[in-house]
């Protein structure tokens, strides 16, 4: 099934919300990516902020300078410009290669995945490891970045109830979509492995250089390796 | 990125205490919840504001809302009184702190923003440097606006009414109207990420367990699948998976943020161009607060 309508709509007096489908799949992502780098060339006189969302985009705006419907009209627009284009012809995405130690402490869930899928804990791993993965969106808290999609074999659902405390780096599996903990923080995704990078450093401008439609590949490494990696930032690790 | 806004629950009177000492309507402010005494090294003007509590200046009862000379050694101390929850304190030339991303805002729960966590006892700050003697001239008699005042001093004794429109997600829930119709009691669990709010919950919300996340922000008043209402404040997470039935309107969050649990409020629902209206009207005075000269009672 093909994304063909968008539904927007505004609230609170300064946001216009663009909802692009109802079913989360990579063809609906690779949509909101279109429109969220649309948007932000093509009316960044005009709002304030675009934040992807999974399957929706949010544009904020000024209403002293514009209104939303002004805005609603633009974006739609927009949307019937972007149906004819590609992604690649708004914004060239990077490659990112993530080291990441897997089961054990590095991550607590590896076991309970590799239970859900009837398979070893290598097998989880070399099928984590084993394709890119695009940059849904990032969000949440600082730095987590969402990825999809994750090979339903391996897709297990997230924890009936989320931990208080997660440590940051944490790579974690919630059904198709695997992500990384930027920084620490409660959440409910499987932990299956940890990476060393910095993801997130507020010092740096970025503060993260991944951006939503980039690529990421997991690499096994050992702990020592892990060790050896704490702190480098990931903009920096090259594999 | 998923970085929150973060900053002052209640922008509104950061900006107001700011702009009754001199500063830039979005110099750094101490927030208060509970009790603080601050110690000046040296002399300086201060405002507290937001809600009403009550403030010593060495043990002499002053008013918040009003700019107040300090000199060296003196000791101000901000005591809740039960009117209002969150206070902010602006010193003459702002609190001096690294800024990250653009913001001088603590956001505890990232350790990001000046000290990266809340302030304890003995913690020194530094405030930027200013001419007290001209500063005291320029604001000695400035004051906020009446109403402004008024609304804060009695915040909390009657339910606030929070305007607010339709969310994203009100069709997607039957009965979002339930919201509308009684009062709602602000919970003990709540934070700077969210007020929780108790009263009749949605059972609509039940059913739509888990949405694709979206973007979220502060006013967002997310229905979780237990259906009781979370109004997203300044540190909330940036994207959500949880039903968003209304959108608080900017100036009524600000509003929110003063209600200490066991407070009362309704919503209001609002059309998106008197939302539009208010956000202008609340933009404009964020920027350029609304201060009067207090009139003279003599001439010449």
């Amino acid at each position: 099934m093909g994304v063909k309508e968008i539904r927007i709509v505004r609230s609170g007096g300064y946001v216009v919300h663009v909802d692009i489908c109802v079913e989360v799949s990579m063809e609906c992502v690779k949509e909101v990516h279109k429109l969220y780098y649309a948007t932000k060339k093509e009316l960044s006189g005009f709002v304030e902020e675009v934040v992807p969302g999974v399957s929706s985009l949010a544009v904020y705006y000024d209403p002293r300078l514009t209104s939303s419907e002004q805005i609603e009209s633009k974006i739609r627009d927009l949307w019937l410009w972007a149906r004819n284009i590609e992604l690649k012809d708004l914004y060239r995405p990077r490659k990112f290669t993530i080291p990441a130690a897997y089961g054990g402490d590095f991550g607590p869930d590896l076991q309970s995945v590799a239970g859900w899928a009837k398979l070893t804990e290598e097998e989880v791993v070399r099928i984590h490891t084993s394709r890119a993965y695009t940059v849904i969106t990032l969000g949440f808290t600082p730095g987590f970045v969402y990825l999809g999609e994750v090979d339903p074999v391996i897709a297990a659902p997230r924890l009936e109830t989320p931990r208080v405390r997660i440590p940051r780096g944490s790579v974690g599996i919630a059904g198709r979509m695997t992500g990384i903990y930027g920084l620490e923080s409660p959440g409910g995704w499987r932990l299956i492995g940890r990476t060393p990078l910095t993801m997130f450093d507020p010092k740096k401008d970025p503060p993260i250089p991944i951006s939503p439609g980039d690529q990421v590949e997991f690499k096994a490494i050992k702990p020592e390796e892990f060790d050896r990696l704490v702190g480098v930032f990931v903009g920096d690790y090259t594999a | 990125m998923g970085v929150p806004v973060s900053g002052a629950l209640d922008r509104l009177s950061a900006v107001y205490a700011n702009a009754l000492v001199g500063n830039e309507p979005a110099s750094p402010v101490i927030e208060v919840i509970g009790s603080l005494a601050v110690k000046f090294g040296v002399d300086t003007v201060v405002a507290v504001a937001g809600g009403y509590p009550r403030v010593f200046l060495n043990d002499v009862e002053v008013r918040p809302w009003n700019p107040i000379y300090c000199s060296r050694g003196s000791v101000l101390r901000v005591v809740p009184s039960g009117v209002g929850y969150v206070h902010y304190i602006a010193v003459s030339g702002g609190v001096v702190c690294d800024k990250v991303l653009g913001s001088a805002s603590t956001y505890v729960r990232g350790g990001m923003g000046c000290l990266g966590r809340t302030l304890k006892y003995g913690d020194v700050l530094e405030i930027g440097l200013t001419d007290v003697v001209d500063v005291w001239g320029r604001v000695s008699d400035l004051k906020p606006p009446q109403q402004l005042v008024e609304i804060h001093s009695s915040i909390g004794k009657d339910a606030l009414t929070l305007r607010a429109t339709e969310g994203i997600h009100s069709s997607l829930l039957s009965d979002v109207d339930v919201l509308l119709r009684g009062e709602y009691v602000v919970s003990a669990e709540s934070d700077r990420m969210g007020y929780r709010l108790e009263g009749e919950s949605l059972g609509s919300a039940k059913g739509l367990g888990r949405l694709p996340s979206t973007p979220t922000d502060r006013g967002y008043v997310q229905v979780p699948p237990d259906g009781k209402p979370i109004v997203l404040m300044s540190d909330a997470q940036t994207t959500g998976g949880y039903a968003v039935a209304l959108h608080v309107v900017p100036p009524d969050v600000d509003l929110l943020a003063q209600l200490s649990p066991g407070r009362r409020v309704r919503f209001k629902l609002v059309s998106i161009e008197e939302a539009e209206q208010e956000v202008r009207r609340y933009l404009d005075e964020l920027e350029k607060p609304r201060l009067i000269r207090e009139e003279l009672e003599y001439w010449g």
